[in-house]
């Protein structure tokens, strides 16, 4: 019964793409620029994963928590270096984005470098067999993967509302400056917020590595998703977030059953420019970028 | 002696890709990252024209611009709606949008497959087959659109251009149309796109999707931006810089495989650091450093 069928696999893409909007937002919201190097932080994470593995022969679990450390630690590299010194040098706005594409480029490179550009599999010890649900066929790590973005979606969301870190981030992300004044290092809450997107984007990568396989540049097509998803949900709602990704997801997916999956890039951004034309503001209503007067 | 002219011919080529990008990047402050986009468009109708009708160089030349054009116009009207860094996404979504029909519409394009069989270039019956030919005809090429761009620069059209990039409500203020000229601009840079397109798909004689992808746009783009932004100079020597560089590495001992994404990350590093310092360019990187020194 193809219908079931369909509905798993956007509920799986679905949460692979929030996963990664969530990851991205929350990088977005304090800092205002597209940091298209995570990019390469979500292929980052799951090549770690296949190096730790089958190069010191690791246990799975604790590789993939090195692998998260290692992501994050990149990640974090990437804001104390790079974006905070352009901070310092108040550098106009479009130069982050410009930036972020050079560090995308290193970094991608150096995975093709070591690791070579050929696709690669993360053998688990478990080869798994589809679960029949429904009468649509599941693998177990697509079960885990909805489980575990549902979770983590939560525990973001809870973060942000609840914890003192949290709060701060959302502060920096409506003004920064006055954050300053009353004693918020925007600095340190932006690395924050860094360490965390960079982790979450590690372990949408990891998870997608998981269900399919990787190449060097599998990471730049899923942040699109994410940041296509980001946009139509409309920035600065994590609800949205989710609305848009499964957008993205139904749209892909209806794509490839009635079209073709080759099409499935293409209609996603059919989507994005659509949305673009009739809906700026996204589907949460709230404005996508301050027009600097 | 044919290797350094295929050189030479292929440093026309990415000088031209980054003079068009220069007008609607560098004087217009729209950065694009769907330049390989309108190039593949050139491309592909010049080598179907070519091999489907049999038309010459000469008659797929303004057909190949006037379609690049005229896709880019309509594209242009959406997504100059937005600004900053969502017009850059948005011609990214362009850029993967026009990859995938000339990857996808296999009727046409021949998709992966590619196009095989473009004829060379004949001047009045005489074939342009060698590479010196090559060369002097690119160069010509390369000479034109320098001269156009450069008035362009001067005219009255180029300065609201350069105002449109510093302030468009300022700009609007003293009656200017914004959109209009942005929109004038971006589809004169596709246009000016399908030059090199329609010179490399008669060069190479042989094109496929391959050569139109995301990353060719992100590498013209750094051509623009190492070059700094609006400087036509620049702009050459960065590509003749870019296009050396894999050549540079092999002479000094790299193995191929790595010489290409050394020069990857040689060009990423680049682009972080000119970035960084919030210069235009790495020439005037070295200015504003030796004027620091005599300080």
């Amino acid at each position: 019964m193809p219908d079931a069928q369909i509905i798993f696999n956007i509920l799986f893409s679905a949460s692979v793409y929030s996963l990664i909007a969530v990851s991205y937002s929350l990088i977005y919201y304090p800092t205002k620029f597209f940091h298209i190097a995570h990019a390469a932080i979500i292929t980052a994470g799951a090549y770690f994963v296949f190096f730790f593995v089958n190069k010191f022969s690791i246990p799975f679990p604790l590789s993939v928590a090195l692998s998260i450390a290692a992501a994050v630690g990149i990640g974090l590299a990437c804001e104390v270096l790079v974006y905070r010194q352009m901070r310092k040098r108040n550098v106009p706005a479009l130069a982050y984005l410009i930036a972020s594409i050079g560090l995308y480029v290193v970094l991608q490179n150096c995975i093709s470098l070591y690791f070579g550009d050929d696709t690669k599999i993360i053998n688990t010890a478990e080869v798994t067999v589809g679960n029949q649900i429904f009468g649509a066929y599941i693998t177990t790590i697509q079960i885990i993967t909805i489980v575990v973005s549902i979770a983590l979606f939560i525990a973001v969301n809870l973060f942000l509302r609840f914890t003192s870190i949290g709060k701060s981030i959302r502060a920096v992300a409506s003004n920064p400056e006055l954050c300053n004044i009353y004693g918020i290092s925007s600095n340190k809450v932006i690395l924050i917020a860094f360490g965390i997107g960079s982790a979450l984007a590690a372990i949408a990568g990891i998870l997608s590595a998981m269900d399919t396989n990787m190449t060097p540049t599998f990471g730049f097509n899923l942040l699109l998703y994410g940041v296509v998803a980001m946009i139509i949900g409309g920035v600065g709602s994590t609800r949205g977030l989710v609305a848009g990704a499964l957008l993205v997801a139904t749209a892909q997916h209806l794509a490839a059953y009635y079209i073709d999956t080759k099409w499935m890039d293409a209609v996603t951004y059919i989507i994005l420019i659509l949305f673009l034309i009739w809906k700026p503001l996204g589907f949460s209503g709230k404005r996508l970028k301050k027009v600097e007067v | 002696m044919e290797y350094i002219l295929h050189l030479l011919i292929l440093i026309c080529f990415y000088t031209l890709l980054s003079q068009s990008l220069n007008l609607s990047a560098g004087y217009t402050g729209l950065i694009s990252l769907a330049q390989a986009g309108f190039y593949g468009i050139g491309a592909y109708t010049t080598a179907i024209l070519s091999t489907q009708f049999g038309f010459s160089f000469w008659l797929n030349l303004p057909f190949a611009m006037l379609i690049s054009g005229a896709i880019a116009f309509v594209v242009s009207l959406i997504a100059l709606r937005t600004v900053e860094d969502y017009f850059i996404i948005c011609t990214l979504g362009i850029q993967v949008i026009l990859f995938s029909l000339m990857n996808n519409l296999m009727d046409v394009t021949r998709g992966p497959l590619g196009i095989p069989g473009i004829p060379s270039i004949s001047f009045f019956g005489m074939s342009l087959d060698s590479k010196i030919s090559f060369l002097i005809l690119s160069l010509f090429f390369v000479a034109l659109v320098w001269f156009v761009l450069k008035n362009i620069s001067k005219s009255g059209f180029g300065k609201t251009l350069t105002a449109i990039s510093e302030d468009e409500i300022y700009t609007q203020s003293i009656g200017k149309s914004v959109y209009q000229s942005k929109i004038i601009s971006f589809t004169t840079s596709a246009i000016l796109a399908a030059i090199p397109g329609a010179l490399y798909a008669h060069y190479i004689s042989y094109i496929d999707p391959t050569s139109f992808t995301v990353a060719e746009s992100i590498f013209i783009l750094s051509i623009v931006i190492i070059g700094g932004l609006g400087n036509m100079t620049g702009s050459f020597l960065a590509a003749a810089f870019l296009v050396l560089l894999p050549e540079a590495l092999r002479f000094v001992g790299m193995p191929d495989s790595i010489a290409a994404n050394m020069r990857q990350i040689i060009y990423g590093l680049i682009l972080v650091v000119v970035m960084m310092t919030g210069k235009n360019g790495v020439t005037e990187l070295f200015k504003k450093q030796s004027t620091k020194r005599t300080a």
